[in-house]
């Protein structure tokens, strides 16, 4: 071994030894309810935080952060090889809320709300409406500034965890002058106030993972704005970077800690001869270390202030095509077997084994936090520089 | 009788338009559609076996539930045997008797069995009919919930409907239809769910225009017809010639590959809205996917093909 990853294995050791006590075992049995599913959820993700594994990925100087990239990795891979509940309800907090926060918050706002994260504070993403998905620029909840607060109206759709949240990543137009982008503000919205209605979605695997948000009357304090009025397409772009890029180090590590479950269903279904089998598998496994690889890379270059635009695209994209080849094999081994309704566990993560459920899930990555065709367009245009399509078509101009 | 199989063709696809996921087994059996490919001298309609993968592909485009595809199993073997005309009558009629969708020889994947009253067995030298009275009858519930499926466990009774090699060549005649039938629910569904995306394509707007104006999308749905349009020349070539039963398991196998690979598009395409119950996405993305698991999967028959061509290629 070689002087550099002598560390590491100690830390492996480290990391394996307080999983073995505190872990939680048959928790995917319990999980087949909201219920459970909180409960699970909040107490691994409070024992994580306390054993200082939550948030590897924070910056030194908050508690549980300042990790190697290697050591982050390190952590992930045992989390997923311990089958530890993936942590969904607070995936939205500890990424996205805390990244933007670290980037775009006063020292009061950080101050203020990233203990409360540690602490188990939910927090959800309220960007996207029923008429800016692709287009999020084109968003129309509408705050208006009164005195110290802004007066929110609108509507949110699809906000993940939005029904279990405590607050949310909210963004609102503030003016209608000039570019689409120049008008939005970035605001932190608490979901217990006044005038906020949410209500769940019901998803084609089963689950309740997303939900809309109504938006009527609400009062938001100017002191609850982050970045300046009218810089919330840039602040936004931290969040999405966010969940474009850093939560796929965790994720693809967990890929690659599940690769064991085609593994059982190839040889369940008596079928290790199998050439064009093993063919598959073998592509698949490559494809999962290309996923880690570049999320991996990316995360280099971002520390080392060399991220360049579109960079966190090629990452997801990759994720996301690699999820969707897993879940596939998964689907396609597991034969008629896969095509029995099987009630999902509730924040099992991407590879649970339920495979027709986590095939449909596997849509999240493909769809959400810009789609596939959006990352196509991101990398195309602003990584390779291709021209962009022409703006403001009217039916008048293509006739 | 002198329907044609084009007047049948548009006569299911008007009684079935409309509504999507319907049980419309009465209506099924009212126009006859169960008997379309039983010869005239047996009560049928005497289209042939072309008929059957024609209303089939009506079928699968409004995902109609229900057993058609295993009682038109049943009625081809009595119709292809000596049994007793009442029990051909009565199943043409519409009296459920079902049949398994499984390719393993198992009595699995058995469609609307809890409501059968007979069930057609195909064993190595023997096919039979099996009165369901007895018989252990338990539900498998599945994703696709446009289907019902069953596993089955029956009692000894069996009304032996051929032995021997007639078995085995009657057997035969049972798979194709399988086949053909998942083949063709598969190809009307991938063409329906096809429209339904180029419809919300077009009404869709993001960036301040349709979305049907992106040329990367344009090209997208360009290729799902391609495959469509190639799958279904397929369909209509082998449905009519002289194609060995491998032929037609690869066939299954192509069209079952391209339903999939469509519906999996089509919720794509939708984005987030092709992710809820709401929508109708997921219906055909379920009922691909378990068509592509019934009657043998894509690995299985697609090997069988590659070694057949292998065998006659050294011929
Ligand atoms: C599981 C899940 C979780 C989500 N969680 C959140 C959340 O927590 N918070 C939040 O704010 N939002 C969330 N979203 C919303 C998500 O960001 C949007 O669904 C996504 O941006 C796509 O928007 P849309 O659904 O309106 O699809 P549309 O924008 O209508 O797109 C439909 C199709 O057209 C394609 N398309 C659109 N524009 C172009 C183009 N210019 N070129 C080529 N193709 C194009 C799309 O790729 C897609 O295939 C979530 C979505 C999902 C599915």
């Amino acid at each position: 071994m070689d002087k550099g990853t002598e560390p590491l294995e100690s830390l492996r050791r480290e990391v394996r030894d307080w999983l073995e006590a505190n872990a939680p075992k048959d928790w995917r049995a319990a999980c087949t309810g909201h219920a459970a599913f909180l409960d699970t959820q909040r107490g691994w993700f409070a024992k994580l935080a306390e054993g200082g594994y939550a948030v590897p990925h924070w910056p030194a100087e908050w508690p549980g952060g300042g990790r190697t990239l290697a050591e982050q990795k390190v952590i992930y891979e045992e989390l997923a090889r311990a089958d530890t509940p993936r942590l969904l309800l607070s995936f939205m907090s500890t990424y996205h809320a805390a990244s933007t926060l670290f980037e775009w918050g006063s020292a009061a706002q950080q101050a203020h709300y990233i203990p409360r994260i540690l602490q188990g504070e939910i927090w959800c993403q309220g960007f996207s409406e029923p008429n800016a998905g692709s287009d999020l620029a084109a968003l129309r909840c509408r705050a208006e500034r009164r005195g110290d607060v802004y007066v929110v109206n609108g509507q949110k759709l699809w906000s993940t965890m939005g029904q279990f949240a405590d607050k949310c990543l909210l963004l609102v137009r503030t003016s209608s002058e000039g570019a689409k982008q120049a008008g939005l503000t970035y605001l932190l919205l608490d979901l217990k106030a006044k005038g906020v209605t949410v209500r769940p979605i019901h998803q084609i695997h089963g689950d309740e993972e997303f939900a809309e948000v109504f938006l009527d009357d609400v009062e938001v304090p100017v002191a609850d704005r982050l970045g300046e009025e009218g810089q919330g397409w840039a602040v936004a772009q931290s969040t999405l970077s966010s969940e474009r890029g850093l939560t796929l180090m965790e994720l693809s590590a967990r890929m690659r800690g599940s690769q064991w479950r085609i593994a059982d269903l190839i040889r369940a279904s008596g079928r290790e001869e199998d050439a064009g089998v093993l063919r598959d598998f073998g592509r698949l496994a490559t494809k999962i270390d290309a996923a880690v690889a570049i999320a991996d890379q990316f995360l280099a270059n971002r520390i080392a202030g060399e991220e360049r635009v579109g960079d966190a695209s090629l990452v997801k994209l990759t994720y996301s095509r690699t999820l969707r080849a897993f879940t596939d094999l998964g689907v396609r081994l597991g034969g008629i077997g896969a095509q029995y309704h099987e009630p999902i566990v509730f924040g099992g993560g991407m590879e649970t084994g339920n495979w027709m459920a986590d095939f449909m899930n596997s849509y999240a990555w493909t769809i959400a936090g810009g789609s596939d065709e959006v990352q196509r367009n991101i990398i195309a245009e602003r990584l390779l520089g291709m021209p962009r399509e022409p703006k403001g078509w009217t039916v008048g101009a293509a006739a | 009788m002198t329907l044609t199989r084009t007047e049948l063709e548009e006569a299911a696809r008007k009684a079935f338009e409309g509504a999507l996921a319907e049980d419309r087994w009465s209506m099924i059996a009212d126009m006859g559609l169960l008997m379309a490919a039983v010869p005239d001298a047996r009560g049928g309609l005497g289209l042939g076996g072309e008929a059957v993968g024609a209303i089939h592909v009506e079928l699968g485009r409004a995902l109609v539930s229900g057993p058609a595809i295993a009682q038109m199993m049943a009625i081809e073997a009595l119709a292809g045997s000596d049994a007793p005309a009442e029990l051909l009558d009565r199943a043409m009629a519409g009296d459920v008797m079902t049949a398994s969708l499984a390719a393993d020889g198992t009595l699995t994947c058995v469609p609307d069995a809890d409501r059968a009253s007979h069930m057609l067995v195909a064993e190595p030298g023997r096919v039979a009919l099996v009165p369901l009275d007895g018989a252990t009858i338990t539900p498998r519930e599945t994703w696709d919930r446009t289907r019902r499926l069953f596993d089955v466990a029956p009692s000894d009774d069996r009304i032996v409907l051929a032995e021997g090699s007639a078995a085995d060549a009657l057997a035969e005649r049972i798979e194709r239809l399988m086949l053909l039938a998942l083949a063709g629910d598969s190809l009307g569904g991938a063409d329906a769910i096809l429209t339904l995306t180029i419809d919300y394509l077009k009404t869709r707007r993001q960036f301040d225009r349709p979305l049907a104006l992106f040329q990367a999308l344009k090209h997208r749905v360009a290729d799902m017809k391609t495959q469509l349009a190639a799958a279904d020349a397929l369909f209509r070539a082998r449905a009519a010639g002289q194609a060995s039963l491998v032929e037609i398991g690869a066939l299954k196998a192509h069209a079952t590959t391209v339903y999939r690979a469509i519906a999996e598009e089509a919720v794509q395409l939708h984005g987030g809205i092709g992710l809820t119950m709401e929508h109708h996405c997921h219906l055909f993305l379920k009922r691909a996917t378990l068509n592509a698991a019934l009657g043998g999967d894509a690995d299985r028959r697609e090997a069988a093909a590659g070694r057949e061509k292998l065998a006659r290629a050294f011929a």
